[in-house]
């Protein structure tokens, strides 16, 4: 445990210690989330789907570019090849990964939340809050296996490029910057494909909003995603290995 | 018999196994091409061979990094790559780096960590010479620093067995001392060192054993001075106006080369062989007379590796 403890450490170390990862990840959504949610909203409705779906566009970051990209480099770098000779197990290095994205999706989140709470019309009971954040706080797993894939697969110039596409497209495609119901039928297609959308959905579920599906049908779908990205991380991995 | 911290018997690799880049640009289908090499527990043992010839591929294949496509291969009693092995092995790779936002200290801290049996971070600061900038980050540090950290993290684990991947590569004289001083003492404490490097020097000073290699196959394995004995002959070091061309012609002499301003002459027989060269200049100076160095006998094994018959002890 010791080892894990410390795997966690220095990565926490090595983000804090990256601004250049640090600026665009963590100020970047509370930036736009006060730009589209104080300034250019003028409805409740409006406001709760702008905090549902930029926690999950907050969570996103950390989780496609800390990973993709972090990896791209540490593998380029032959860390990796360090790690898979060293004793301990290599899921204790994606798991220390993992615990970092999702401390870093928190506190891209803590500013939207205080945005949201203090200085908008939302108002949430706490078991919504604890909801929405649980919920929002998850979504950077099925992204993180996204990023894990790319890092895995792709050096580190080709996971910048990589993780920036997909990171758009996430967003876009997923609904999380103008509402899917509002794209053309390809695009609204598209959308289905995406774990953003799903994600969007189960997060507007849990501030009482209605989605186009069921929270459980998001669910189910976002396991699936989830499943096939793991499997294409282990496939990546063993690859790489 | 001694008991061997090592054995490989008929290792067969290709480059397709691992990478495209290889096999276009060598027209080599074969990284490794029936590989076998034994290596005694305990000592130093040097890998020698030029660049391709197969060294880091192995010591791939020892750390379970790559697959063969055939052969055996035992590490400490055990196959290679074996999970039960890695808590006794260690190994310092040619292009794997360290994380640039840790300092030296915060790496050890984490690699002490994955050891069972690990040095005390401060024992291994010392011993690697890393006091003075422990404490910075590891992006900040020279090439040479780097190395020593990456050196002193391949021995946090106290092993065994350790891989030392062309180890003196960019350290300056007094870190490649403190760094043969350190492999040393390892040996003496009981592990065994594996090392490949280009710089036949070190591996005359430290190897007990030494194994060269050449396209993927071994050419010549023993104590260090059986395979410097491999190049029969003396060699007459000198200054002269002699062209090379000339020198070689002469039929006691079996390889030249220039070293700075002096000329080395591997001959047969150095009597005769002054005796034609003092009669082709007069004028010759800065004459001296010795036994081959490592280095000759490592070029003479290349250079008849076609025919060479590999001596093995």
């Amino acid at each position: 445990m010791m080892a894990l403890k410390n795997e966690i450490g220095a990565e926490i170390l090595k983000a804090i210690r990256a601004p250049e990862f640090i600026a665009p990840t963590l100020l970047m959504p509370c930036a736009f989330y006060a730009l589209f949610s104080l300034v250019f909203n003028n409805s409740t409705n409006n406001s709760l789907y702008l905090l549902a779906t930029y926690g999950v566009f907050a969570a996103m970051g950390p989780a496609i570019f800390g990973f993709g990209i972090g990896i791209a480099t540490e593998r380029d770098r032959g860390w990796l090849q360090l790690k898979q000779i060293a004793p301990t197990p290599a899921y204790y290095y994606i798991a220390a990964k993992l615990v970092t994205t999702m401390l870093f999706a928190a506190c891209a989140l803590m500013p939207i939340y205080l945005i949201a709470g203090f200085a908008s019309d939302i108002t949430l009971t706490q078991s919504n809050w604890v909801s929405l954040f649980a919920v929002h706080i998850s979504s950077a797993i099925p992204f993180a296996l996204i990023g894990l894939s790319l890092g895995l697969m792709f050096s580190t110039n080709g996971a910048i490029a990589v993780s920036n596409i997909i990171f758009l497209s996430l967003a876009i495609f997923g609904g999380l910057w103008v509402p899917a119901f509002v794209f053309s039928s390809w695009m609204q297609t598209l959308a289905l494909f995406t774990p953003s959308y799903h994600l969007a959905e189960l997060a507007l579920s849990t501030v009482n909003a209605t989605g186009e599906y069921t929270p459980i049908t998001n669910l189910l779908t976002i396991t699936m995603m989830s499943i096939l990205l793991t499997v294409l991380a282990i496939w990546a991995w063993s690859k790489g290995h | 018999m001694k008991p061997t911290a090592l054995i490989s018997k008929n290792l067969q690799l290709n480059y397709n196994n691992y990478s495209n880049n290889y096999s276009k640009n060598k027209g080599d289908s074969k990284a490794l091409n029936g590989l076998s090499l034994t290596v005694p527990e305990g000592g130093i043992t040097a890998i020698l061979g030029s660049n391709g010839a197969g060294k880091t591929t192995f010591i791939k294949c020892a750390l379970g990094l790559l697959q063969t496509n055939s052969g055996s291969l035992q590490v400490l009693g055990q196959p290679a790559g074996g999970k039960r092995l890695k808590q006794h092995v260690g190994a310092m790779m040619q292009g794997a780096d360290l994380p640039d936002l840790l300092s030296a200290r915060e790496h050890l801290t984490l690699v002490c960590s994955y050891y069972q049996n690990a040095s005390p971070i401060a024992q291994l600061i010392e011993q690697c010479g890393l006091s003075d900038f422990v404490d910075k980050r590891y992006k900040t540090l020279s090439d040479g620093q780097k190395r020593r950290v990456q050196f002193a993290a391949a021995i946090a684990g106290r092993p065994k067995l350790i891989f030392l991947d062309e180890p003196t590569t960019g350290l300056d004289l007094k870190a490649r001392q403190i760094l043969w001083n350190t492999i040393r003492n390892l040996s003496q404490n009981g592990s065994t060192v594996i090392l490949t490097t280009h710089y036949l020097a070190d591996a005359d000073a430290l190897a007990d054993h030494t194994i060269v290699i050449n396209k993927g196959k071994t050419i010549a394995q023993g104590t260090t001075d059986n395979v410097r004995n491999i190049a029969s002959g003396t060699v007459i070091r000198c200054q002269t106006y002699i062209s090379q061309r000339t020198i070689k012609s002469l039929p006691t002499v079996k390889s030249v080369n220039t070293s700075g301003r002096l000329i080395d002459i591997l001959c047969n027989d150095s009597n005769t062989t002054l005796k034609m060269l003092l009669e082709l200049d007069p004028h010759l100076s800065d004459l001296t007379v010795s036994t081959p160095s490592l280095d000759q006998a490592f070029e003479q094994l290349l250079n008849n590796c076609s025919t060479t018959q590999g001596l093995t002890q």
